[in-house]
C-alpha cells in the first residue's frame, strides 16, 4: 500500500512539473498561434533568476516570486520588439523564437561558467507516510500546480480579460472594431506565457541542476505535449503534458513487472514515451481536446 | 478574414516543416581562431610549441577551462625557470567546444598551421576518439590525454596521464566491502566510460564477495529516476556505485535522498566527485560520499599544496578549480612529463624520440605525489587516494602509492 502511494506520488509530481512547464507554452501556442521555441530558455531564465537570488544571499523563495515578473517583463519586451513582426508568418516566427532561445542560452552559459549548480529547496526535508518518505518540495509543487492551473483556467474562461483574449484570437478584426487593442492583448498574453515559464523554471530547479541546457531538456517533451493535447485550447496541452509527465516515470515503473524488465531498459522506456505519444497523435490528430472554447 | 486566421494558426504540418527546418539549421556552429600565448623571452632555435585542444565553450567548458588555466600555470613555471633545455614554450589553444565534430577541424589547424610539437587535451572519450586521428595518425604528432577514463586506449604515441578504472577501483571497492557493504547498485549514464568502468567494478566486487543487484544505464539527461530509486530501496542495496553524470546526476541524487535510503544507512561512491562537486550536489546528498582520485586538495604533500596555492594565486577568484575530476591534474602531469621527456632526448623534439623517452620515465613531484610511465603501456602509475566527504571537504581515509594502471599490458 505504502509502495503504491509512493508510485502515485512520484508519477503525479513529475506530471505536475510537466504541466507547469507546458502551461506557458500552451497559452502562447493556443491563443496566439506562435510556437515559441524560446520557451525552454524562459524556463531557464526563471531557474537562473532563482539561482542568482541564492548566490546573492537572498532567500530562494524570493527568487521564485521574482522570477515570473522578471521573465514576464522579458517576454513583454520580446513581443514588442520582435515577435509581433511575425504574426503573419508562423514558421518565420518559430525560427525567430529559436534564434532568441539560442541567444539567451549562449548568454546564460558563460554567465554560469558552463557549470552545473544546485539550487536548494525553500522548504527542504522529507515527510513520511508509513515506511515511505516523500519530498516536501515535490508536495508543494503538486499543490501549487493545481492552484496555478485552476487560476489560469478561471482567468481565461471567467474573466472579462480572458474573454477579450479569446475574442481577439477568434476574430482579430472584429475585436479591433469593438475597440479592443489586439496588439496590447497579444503583448500581454505573450508576457503571461513567459511569466508562467519563468515560474515553472523557478519552482522546479531545486529538483534538478541549473545548467544552460535545462530548458532545452524539457522543450521537446513540452512540444510533444502540445501536439498530443491539441493546439487551440488551454486544457488540451495541459492534459497532454500531464499524460506525458505520467508516462515518463510510469514506464520506468513498468520495469517492476517480471518479463517486462527483460526488454524494457531505462533508455527504451524513454523512447517508448515518444512512441506512445506519436501513436496517440496519429489516432487523434485533432488532439485530446478539440479546438473549443478558448 | 478566414484567411487571416489561418495564417496565424499554424497547422501540425507547418509545425513539422518548421521543425525540420530547424534541424537543418542545427549545423550552424561558430568557428574560433586559435589563441597563441607567446613566451616572454626567446631562444635562437625558437620556442617549443605546445598545442592545447580543450573545451573552452559548450557543455563541459568548466573542465576545459580548468585544463587551460592549468596548462598556463605549468608552462609559466617551466618558462620562468629557463624553459626546457634553454628553449621557452609557446602555448597554442584551440577550442574543441565540447563538440567532436567542431574539434576535428580545429585540432587539424594545430598540426597544419601552427606545426605544434605536442598536443595535450580532450576530456570526454568521444573527444579523445575524435582528435586522436588528426593528431596521432594523420598528424604524426605526440598526444597526451589528461582525463580519468575507461581504459583500453593503447594507440602508440598517445599517453594517458589520468587514472584508469583499475587505479580508481582496485582499492576503493575492497575498502567499501570491508566496511560491510555487500549489495551494490550501479546506476549509470549510458556511454562508454560507465560501461567499461562498471565491467572492472563488477569484477572487483564479485572477487571480493560482494554482489551487484542492479546495473542500469540511463540517457545522460534523464530527469526521472523514481522507479530505480524504488528498486534500490526495495532490494536493500548497501552501496550505490554512481556513474551518472550531470545533468542527470542532480535529480538522481535528490530522488535517492528523498527516498530516505541514505538516512537508513545507504552509502554512495562516485569516482569523479572532487572539489567541484559541492557546487552541483546538495550537501545532504554529498555528506558521507566516497570518491577515489589521484589528487584531492586535502592530500598531505608539500608539492601538491604549493601547486594548488600557485594555481589559486595565478587565477584569483576563478570559478575553475585545480581538481582531478576536471582533468587539471592530468594536464599538469602531462606537461611535466613531456618536459622530462625532452630533457631525456637532449632537446630532440621528434615524435619518435620523445615518445621513446616517455615510455619509461619517472617524475619525482606532481599533483598527488610522484608518478611514472609504465613501459609499453602509455599509462602512468600514480598515487591514489580514497576520500570521504564531510561537510563539503574531502577527508583522505586511505592512500596507495604507485598504483599500476593495468592497461595495454
Amino acid at each position: 500500500m505504502d509502495e503504491i502511494i509512493k508510485i502515485v506520488f512520484d508519477i503525479v509530481s513529475f506530471s505536475c512539473i510537466m504541466v507547469l512547464i507546458v502551461s506557458g507554452l500552451a497559452i502562447i501556442a493556443s491563443l496566439m498561434g506562435i510556437f515559441n521555441f524560446a520557451h525552454g530558455e524562459f524556463v531557464l531564465l526563471g531557474a537562473y533568476t532563482t539561482w542568482l537570488f541564492q548566490e546573492s544571499g537572498l532567500p530562494v523563495w524570493a527568487g521564485m516570486l521574482a522570477a515570473p515578473f522578471i521573465v514576464g517583463a522579458f517576454g513583454f519586451f520580446l513581443e514588442v520588439t520582435i515577435i509581433r513582426r511575425f504574426y503573419k508568418a508562423a514558421i518565420v516566427a518559430m525560427l525567430a523564437t529559436y534564434a532568441i532561445g539560442l541567444i539567451v542560452r549562449e548568454i546564460v552559459r558563460p554567465l554560469i561558467g558552463g557549470r552545473f549548480y544546485k539550487v536548494s529547496e525553500p522548504i527542504p526535508g522529507l515527510f513520511e507516510i508509513g515506511d515511505m518518505s516523500f519530498s516536501i518540495w515535490r508536495g508543494v509543487i503538486i499543490v501549487l500546480t493545481i492552484i496555478i492551473m485552476t487560476s489560469c483556467y478561471l482567468f481565461l474562461t471567467k474573466t472579462n480579460y480572458g474573454l477579450k483574449i479569446r475574442g481577439a484570437m477568434e476574430n482579430p478584426a472584429l475585436a479591433r472594431t469593438c475597440g479592443i487593442s489586439t496588439a496590447k492583448l497579444y503583448a500581454f498574453t505573450f508576457a503571461f506565457g513567459a511569466a508562467l515559464a519563468g515560474l515553472a523554471g523557478a519552482l522546479m530547479v531545486p529538483l534538478y541542476t541549473l545548467f544552460a541546457d535545462l530548458g532545452l531538456r524539457f522543450l521537446v517533451m513540452a512540444f510533444l505535449s502540445v501536439m498530443l493535447g491539441g493546439v487551440g485550447t488551454f486544457e488540451g496541452p495541459v492534459l497532454g503534458s500531464a499524460l506525458i509527465g505520467a508516462m515518463v516515470p510510469g514506464f520506468q515503473w513498468l520495469r517492476e513487472i517480471p518479463y517486462i524488465v527483460d526488454f524494457l531498459s531505462p533508455i527504451f522506456s524513454e523512447v517508448l514515451v515518444f512512441l506512445t505519444a506519436i501513436i496517440i497523435v496519429k489516432i487523434r490528430p485533432q488532439g485530446l481536446i478539440k479546438r473549443g472554447r478558448i | 478574414m478566414k484567411k487571416d486566421l489561418k495564417q496565424i494558426q499554424p497547422s501540425r504540418r507547418s509545425f513539422l516543416m518548421g521543425s525540420s527546418a530547424l534541424a537543418a539549421a542545427g549545423w550552424i556552429a561558430g568557428t574560433t581562431g586559435a589563441f597563441v600565448l607567446k613566451p616572454e623571452w626567446a631562444h635562437a632555435a625558437g620556442p617549443i610549441k605546445m598545442g592545447i585542444a580543450t573545451d573552452i565553450t559548450g557543455a563541459i567548458a568548466a573542465g576545459g577551462n580548468s585544463c587551460w588555466q592549468t596548462a598556463q600555470l605549468a608552462v609559466k613555471q617551466i618558462n620562468d625557470s629557463g624553459g626546457i633545455m634553454g628553449r621557452p614554450i609557446e602555448l597554442i589553444l584551440e577550442d574543441t567546444a565540447s563538440d567532436p565534430g567542431v574539434a576535428v577541424g580545429n585540432v587539424r589547424r594545430l598540426i597544419q598551421k601552427h606545426k605544434v610539437d605536442v598536443v595535450f587535451g580532450g576530456i570526454t572519450s568521444a573527444m579523445r576518439e575524435a582528435i586522436k586521428n588528426p593528431i596521432v595518425k594523420r598528424g604524426k604528432t605526440l598526444y597526451l590525454y589528461p582525463q580519468l577514463y575507461e581504459g583500453q586506449e593503447c594507440t602508440p604515441h598517445l599517453y594517458c596521464t589520468g587514472p584508469t578504472p583499475f587505479q580508481q577501483c582496485s582499492d576503493l571497492i575492497p575498502y567499501l566491502i570491508k566496511q560491510g557493504n555487500k549489495r551494490f547498485a550501479m546506476p549509470s549514464a549510458n556511454y562508454l566510460w560507465p560501461q567499461l568502468l562498471n565491467k572492472w567494478t563488477r569484477r572487483i566486487i564479485e572477487e571480493n564477495g560482494g554482489e551487484v543487484v542492479l546495473e542500469e544505464y540511463f540517457p545522460l539527461d534523464q530527469v526521472e529516476y523514481s522507479a530505480t530509486v524504488g528498486k534500490i530501496k526495495s532490494e536493500k542495496v548497501d552501496h550505490v556505485f554512481l556513474t551518472i553524470i550531470p545533468p542527470g546526476l542532480g535529480p538522481f541524487g535528490k530522488q535517492l535522498y528523498e527516498s530516505g535510503w541514505q538516512n537508513e544507512g545507504g552509502t554512495i561512491s562516485c569516482v569523479y566527485y572532487d572539489e567541484n562537486s559541492p557546487y552541483y550536489v546538495e550537501p545532504y546528498a554529498l555528506e558521507g560520499t566516497y570518491s577515489c582520485l589521484d589528487f584531492f586538495h586535502s592530500v598531505d604533500d608539500a608539492f601538491s599544496k604549493q601547486l594548488t596555492a600557485d594555481y589559486n594565486a595565478m587565477w584569483k577568484d576563478t570559478k575553475f578549480f585545480f581538481t582531478a575530476g576536471a582533468a587539471a591534474t592530468g594536464m599538469y602531469r602531462g606537461i611535466k612529463l613531456y618536459e622530462q621527456g625532452v630533457i631525456k632526448t637532449n632537446g630532440d623534439l621528434k615524435r619518435e624520440a620523445v615518445s621513446e623517452a616517455l615510455d619509461n620515465i619517472s617524475v619525482a613531484q606532481g599533483p598527488g605525489g610522484p608518478y611514472k610511465t609504465v613501459p609499453g603501456t602509455g599509462h602512468c602509475a600514480m598515487n591514489m587516494y580514497i576520500a570521504q566527504n564531510k561537510g563539503g571537504d574531502w577527508n583522505i581515509i586511505q592512500s596507495a602509492e604507485m598504483v599500476p594502471p593495468e592497461e595495454c599490458a
